[in-house]
């Protein structure tokens, strides 16, 4: 007895020590990013600049100038925004359905729709590009949301469905029997109640589409190219411009990683499919 | 409107959606990958539009088959992913487990570790390739520069200067070679995805049974088979979810494939798609058809468990 309350002191100062150390190591690359987009590109690779510098901002202020920053932005703003709204409009009346009225096929679509998720993208890289091509959607934003709402479809889906699915049945048909009608249904009763979860299942979606880094690379040249293709454009700076790269990184994850941190609970459920709870 | 045809009508757009999704350009794959069909070939410019006529049966299937680079590919993917999810997992448990019980600034630790799965793959490569990695100009560089002065002073201080000039000078290693390079992906994705495996870690321990954890204590059970014989087993499960998400992940990583190694050899499933794309469409859709039936192979187990508890 004596052996287990030592050890449990021992562990009591220990442990957070230790997860600090942990947490702090694994912020460090993000920090070290942010800290090497506060030094100009000569210093950002000099030792004795290491932690000590002059920090300065003409990083930031020459993103347009060196990067044409804002336009990826705006474009990935752009087909973030609506892959996600189509998302939506197309995964809530599916999601609604299913949760609410199931029929034997329902699991069986869930599991279908989940399994196009695991598809490796590469496989039809070629058809794709053919197609869009041929269509003469190659390098537009209406592709790019197109297939960034499709990817991200049946995430969506389960993840409303999941939150449908917690919604007690009698309200909904509580306001059947009061005669609302199934649009008045949706509207008043069913957002209300599940406005959280829609809210984080596009929180979610954004994020993925934000982060997207497939298609969007190999879908787009200029016109509709994302950050995604922007930083894979810029990968091999050879030491040179460290500075103005680490502030253009950090411009481009800096405000989906704030994001991340309001929806982390979310995540497990959007990644996982609800398989772990 | 009856009470079935309404729900039905619901789902349509969003079935309909993913099946032209699933199926159109899959089965474009499937046809390229049974006939000769090239970008650019001057003798034979019929080669080069897509045509029954072109038919190579199961030609395409047999030249990636034979090609070394088909063979490299399926085992640099298998030691990339195979790799990143040994790490991951181990990784993931040991801090779970860790931060499970309350400290101060428990809130704190959480964001910091969660960060790292939300920066965007390419910049994840760029910075780690350049920034860190970099055996001159990189963190890596720099440090190994550093503790070589610290080496060459202390060689000529007086009285030990003869111990440490028996010490080696640190080369710094290069991670843009193609096996380094590998590992440099390895690094940089299990960063990435340590965070995702704890938080999944972590939201199984937290519907641990505490009273039989509290009973064995009480039947006098360490620490470690505390560990050992309760919470490993509890976390079994979500080891296996954990392990399979990523395996299918994994295997169409590219942006840190296409970042780090370009031209240098390192190649997996999906970059060597890539590569045949560049002109052999009938090799790429062949190759893109193993990329899917070995995906499947994951995913069939990965279904049934989220099967299981799905309708729940």
């Amino acid at each position: 007895m004596a052996i287990v309350a030592e050890t449990s002191r021992f562990g009591k100062l220990s442990r957070p020590v230790l997860a600090w150390v942990v947490g702090l190591l694994f912020f460090f690359p993000i920090f070290w990013l942010i800290l090497t987009s506060f030094k100009t590109d000569a210093d950002a690779v000099k030792p004795e600049f290491l932690i000590f510098f002059t920090p300065t901002l003409e990083n930031y202020l020459n993103m347009t100038e060196n990067y044409d920053y804002w336009r990826f932005a705006t474009n990935s703003v752009i087909t973030s925004v609506f892959a996600t709204i189509f998302a939506l409009a197309v995964g809530i009346p599916c999601a609604y359905a299913m949760a609410f009225n199931p029929s034997r096929a329902t699991k069986d679509v869930l599991m279908w729709m989940l399994s196009t998720k695991m598809l490796p993208a590469a496989a039809v890289l070629y058809p794709m590009t053919f197609l869009t091509k041929s269509l003469g959607l190659f390098d537009t934003h209406f592709m790019v949301i197109v297939v960034l709402m499709l990817i991200n479809l049946p995430i969506v889906i389960w993840m409303l469905f999941t939150y449908f699915k917690e919604i007690p049945k009698d309200i909904i048909e509580a306001g059947q029997m009061d005669g609302v009608s199934t649009w008045g249904e949706v509207k008043e009763i069913l957002i209300p109640l599940a406005w959280g979860g829609i809210a984080s299942t596009a929180l979610l979606c954004f994020i993925f589409c934000w982060n997207e880094a497939y298609w969007t690379v190999r879908l787009t040249t200029t016109e509709a190219a994302t950050l995604s293709k922007l930083i894979e454009g810029n990968r091999a700076p050879e030491g040179l411009f460290f500075g103005r790269l680490s502030a253009v990184s950090a411009a481009a994850v800096g405000p989906i990683i704030v994001l991340g941190w309001f929806c982390q609970k979310q995540l497990v459920q959007g990644l996982t499919f609800g398989a772990v709870k | 409107m009856s009470d079935r045809k309404l729900p039905r009508l619901l789902q349509t757009p969003a079935v309909i959606l993913l099946l032209i999704w699933m199926l159109v350009p899959l089965s474009l794959t499937l046809y390229f990958s049974f006939i000769r069909y090239v970008l650019n070939n001057l003798r034979r410019p019929e080669w080069t539009t897509p045509s029954f006529s072109n038919w190579r049966g199961l030609g395409n299937y047999e030249f990636v088959l034979n090609s070394k680079d088909f063979l490299f590919a399926i085992q640099n993917s298998l030691l990339i992913v195979g790799s990143i999810l040994f790490l991951t997992v181990i990784l993931g448990v040991a801090i779970a487990v860790m931060i499970n019980k309350a400290f101060p600034g428990r809130g704190i630790v959480r964001v910091l570790l969660i960060s790292p799965f939300f920066v965007m793959p390419a910049v994840n490569a760029v910075l780690w390739i350049n920034m860190i990695l970099d055996p001159v100009l990189g963190l890596q560089g720099l440090a190994v520069g550093g503790i070589n002065s610290v080496i060459a002073s202390l060689q000529n201080a007086p009285l030990v200067g003869w111990f440490f000039s028996l010490w080696p000078q640190l080369e710094p290693i290069s991670f843009r070679a193609t096996q380094t390079s590998a590992y440099a992906v390895i690094i940089m994705v299990t960063w990435q995805w340590t965070p995702f495996a704890v938080l999944i870690f972590m939201t199984s321990l937290q519907s641990e049974d505490q009273q039989q954890k509290e009973a064995a204590v009480l039947d006098g059970a360490g620490t470690w088979s505390q560990f050992r014989f309760l919470t490993l087993p509890h976390l079994s499960r979500p080891i296996a979810i954990v392990v399979m998400i990523q395996a299918i992940f994994h295997l169409s990583l590219y942006a840190e494939i296409e970042i780090v190694s370009r031209g240098n050899g390192n190649k997996n499933l999906p970059y060597l798609i890539g590569e045949f794309a560049n002109n052999n469409i009938g090799a790429a859709s062949a190759t893109g058809i193993f990329a899917v039936i070995l995906a499947n192979i994951v995913a069939i187990f990965l279904l049934r468990m989220i099967g299981k508890t799905l309708m729940e």
